[in-house]
C-alpha cells in the first residue's frame, strides 16, 4: 500500500518535471533567442544557443535536466549566473516561515469558521463560499490600506535582503501571512463543510443530538473523529495553494522568497531558475498529500476503534 | 415561483455587471488615461471617486477598467468549460480508455496550482493566452470528473439505450441525449471555472504580466492605487468592490445551481 502510493507520487512528480519543462523550453522563443533580443546578431544567438546546449533535440535537453534535477543540479541563472540551488536554498526560509504562518492561520481560522457555522446552524456557507472567490489581489489592497495605510499597524513592504531572517521583525509576516490566510481559509471551510454536513447526519450525531448533548460536546466527541482524515488533505492541498500563492503576496509585500523570486525570474525569463522555482511548489503539494494519505492510513488502523468506543461509552452512561 | 426567482437573482445581477464593465469604456465621462485634476484629489461633484497618483478620474477608469479582465476570464473559463465537457463525455461514455487517461491527467494538473501554471506559461506567452491556457488545463480536468461521474449514472437509462438502439451515431446521442441531461451540472461549473479564471487573470495581471500602464484595468489599478490609500481611499475602493462583486456573484451563481454539491471546486 505504502509502496503503490509512494511510486503514485514519484510518477506525478515526475509528470510534473515533464510540464514545467515542456512549457518553458518547447514553446516559441528559447532562452538563447529571448536573452540576446535585440541586441545580437543571428550568429551570436547561433553561439549562445551552442553554448546553452539549446541546439540539441527537446528530449535531450529534457533527459540532460533531469539528471542534473536528480543530482541537485538546476544549472545556472541566465541574468545573475549564480546556481539555481543557491537561490532557491537562499530564499526558501522566508517562504517556508511564511507558509507556516499561514497555514497555521488557516487552520485556526477554519475550525473556527467550521464551528460557529454549525453552531448557529449551518448559515454562513455563502459567505465562506464568497470570501474564497474573491481574489487574493483584493485582500492585498484590503488589508495594506487598513492595517498599513489607515492605521499604521504594520509596515507596507518588508525591507528584508534576500537571505534574511524573517523572524528577526515578525512584523513583516502579519500582512503576507493573513493576505495568505484569509480566502484559504474561507475555500479550507467550504470543502470541509461537505463533509461535516454528511457527517452530522450520521445516526450516533442525530442521536446525540437528540438526547440533549451541547452542541460544542456533540462536535468534539462525535463529529472531530470523522474530520480528521478529510482536514489532513485540504491541510495538504492548502500548503501547496498558499506554496503557489506566495508569487502575489511576496511580490506585493517586498518579502524576499520563492514566489517573489518565480515572479522576477518569469518577468526577465531566466527559464533555469523559473523551473526551479515553479517546481518547488508542486512538489510541496505532491508530497503533502503523500504525507496525508499515509496519515490518514495511520488514523484508520488506530484511530476508528476509539470513536467507536467513546460513542457507546456514552451510549450506556445515559 | 418564488424559488425560480431566487434562483435567477444571481446569474441575473452577474450578466448586469458584466454587461456593464465591458460596456463600461464608452460611458466614462472622462479620458480614463489623462490627467484631469490634482494627485489623489478626494471625492467631488466633478470626479465622484476623486482622482489617482497622476491626476486621472478614477470613475473613468473604473468604468474603463473592467473589459479586459473579465474578457479574459469569461474567454479562459468558457475554454476550460467547453473542453472539460467534452472530456467528461468522452470519459464518462467510454470509461476503460478515456477515462483513465482523464483521471490521471486531473491528478497530474491538480498538483499544479494553477497560478505556478499560469507564471511558467508566461514566460513564453502573452498574459492573457497564459491565463486561458492555464484556466483550462487546470479546470477542465475538474470539470470532466463530476461530468463523467455524472455521465456513469445516466448511462444506463433507458432513452439512452433507446437512441442507441435506433443506431443514432456516438457523437449524436452524446450531444444530443446526454448533454441535456447534464445542464444543472454545467450551470454550476461556469461560476466555479469563472471564479479561477478572473483570480488568474487579477493576480498575472497583478504581477505586471498583463495590461501595461496607463492601460486602464482594475487589477494595477489596485496597486497604482494602493499607495495612495490614506489620501484617497475611493481610488482604492472604486476597483476592489467591483472586482470582489464580480467574484461573488460567481461564487452565488455556482452555489445557486451547485444547491447539494458542496466540495466540488
Amino acid at each position: 500500500m505504502i509502496v503503490r502510493r509512494l511510486t503514485r507520487t514519484a510518477l506525478l512528480v515526475l509528470a510534473a518535471t515533464v510540464v514545467v519543462f515542456a512549457a518553458t523550453e518547447a514553446l516559441p522563443g528559447d532562452a538563447a533567442s529571448l536573452r540576446e533580443a535585440g541586441r545580437a546578431s543571428p550568429e551570436q544567438v547561433a553561439q549562445a544557443r551552442e553554448q546553452l546546449g539549446l541546439d540539441q533535440p527537446v528530449v535531450v535537453r529534457y533527459l540532460r535536466w533531469l539528471s542534473g534535477l536528480l543530482q541537485g543540479d538546476l544549472g545556472s541563472s541566465l541574468s545573475s549566473g549564480r546556481p539555481v540551488s543557491d537561490l532557491l536554498g537562499q530564499r526558501l526560509p522566508a517562504t517556508a516561515s511564511l507558509v507556516a504562518v499561514a497555514l497555521g492561520t488557516t487552520a485556526l481560522l477554519t475550525v473556527a469558521g467550521l464551528i460557529v457555522t454549525q453552531l448557529r446552524r449551518g448559515r454562513g456557507g455563502m459567505l465562506a463560499a464568497g470570501l474564497a472567490a474573491v481574489p487574493q489581489a483584493v485582500y492585498a489592497a484590503a488589508l495594506g490600506a487598513l492595517l498599513s495605510a489607515t492605521l499604521g499597524w504594520l509596515p507596507a513592504v518588508s525591507l528584508l535582503p534576500p537571505g534574511g531572517n524573517p523572524w528577526q521583525d515578525p512584523r513583516t509576516l502579519v500582512l503576507p501571512a493573513l493576505t495568505l490566510a484569509l480566502p484559504s481559509a474561507a475555500y479550507a471551510s467550504t470543502l470541509l463543510r461537505g463533509v461535516l454536513t454528511d457527517t452530522l447526519r450520521r445516526p450516533h450525531v442525530v442521536d446525540a443530538y437528540r438526547r440533549g448533548l451541547p452542541p460544542m460536546l456533540v462536535l468534539l466527541r462525535h463529529v472531530r473523529p470523522f474530520l480528521v482524515v478529510p482536514a489532513l488533505q485540504v491541510l495538504a492541498l492548502t500548503a501547496g495553494w498558499l506554496a503557489a500563492g506566495t508569487a502575489l503576496v511576496e511580490t506585493v509585500y517586498g518579502l524576499p522568497g520563492l514566489g517573489g523570486l518565480l515572479v522576477s525570474a518569469v518577468a526577465v525569463r531566466d527559464i533555469p531558475v523559473v523551473q526551479g522555482a515553479a517546481l518547488m511548489p508542486v512538489v510541496t503539494v505532491l508530497l503533502g498529500m503523500l504525507l496525508a494519505d499515509l496519515a490518514a492510513a495511520a488514523v484508520h488502523r488506530t484511530g476508528r476503534p476509539a470513536t467507536v468506543r467513546s460513542a457507546r461509552t456514552v451510549e450506556s452512561s445515559s | 415561483m418564488t424559488r425560480l426567482r431566487g434562483n435567477a437573482v444571481a446569474p441575473g445581477v452577474a450578466l448586469a455587471v458584466f454587461t456593464l464593465a465591458l460596456l463600461g469604456r464608452s460611458l466614462a465621462p472622462n479620458d480614463p488615461e489623462q490627467p484631469v485634476a490634482v494627485p489623489w484629489s478626494a471625492p467631488s461633484t466633478q470626479l465622484p471617486f476623486g482622482a489617482d497618483a497622476l491626476g486621472r478620474d478614477v470613475l473613468s477608469r473604473v468604468l474603463a477598467g473592467g473589459a479586459n479582465l473579465l474578457g479574459v476570464a469569461l474567454t479562459a473559463a468558457a475554454a476550460a468549460l467547453l473542453i472539460g465537457v467534452a472530456l467528461g463525455l468522452a470519459a464518462g461514455w467510454w470509461p476503460a480508455r478515456a477515462g483513465r487517461a482523464v483521471r490521471w491527467l486531473g491528478d497530474l494538473l491538480l498538483a499544479m496550482p494553477a497560478l505556478v501554471l499560469a507564471l511558467v506559461l508566461a514566460v513564453a506567452l502573452p498574459g492573457a493566452a497564459a491565463v486561458v491556457v492555464a484556466a483550462v488545463l487546470s479546470g477542465a480536468p475538474l470539470t470532466a470528473r463530476v461530468v463523467a461521474a455524472q455521465c456513469a449514472t445516466v448511462r444506463d437509462s433507458g432513452y439512452l439505450h433507446a437512441a442507441v438502439e435506433r443506431g443514432e451515431h456516438g457523437a449524436v446521442v452524446l450531444i444530443r441525449e446526454l448533454l441535456p441531461a447534464l445542464r444543472g451540472l454545467v450551470a454550476a461549473d461556469v461560476g466555479l471555472r469563472l471564479i479561477t479564471a478572473l483570480q488568474l487573470a487579477t493576480t498575472l495581471a497583478v504581477l505586471g504580466f498583463g495590461p501595461q500602464p496607463p492601460d486602464p484595468d482594475w487589477a494595477l489599478m489596485l496597486s497604482e492605487n494602493l499607495p495612495g490609500a490614506a489620501l484617497n481611499p475611493t481610488a482604492l475602493l472604486a476597483p476592489a468592490v467591483p472586482l470582489a462583486l464580480c467574484a461573488l456573484l460567481c461564487a452565488a451563481t455556482a452555489r445557486t445551481a451547485t444547491r447539494e454539491r458542496e466540495g466540488v471546486w
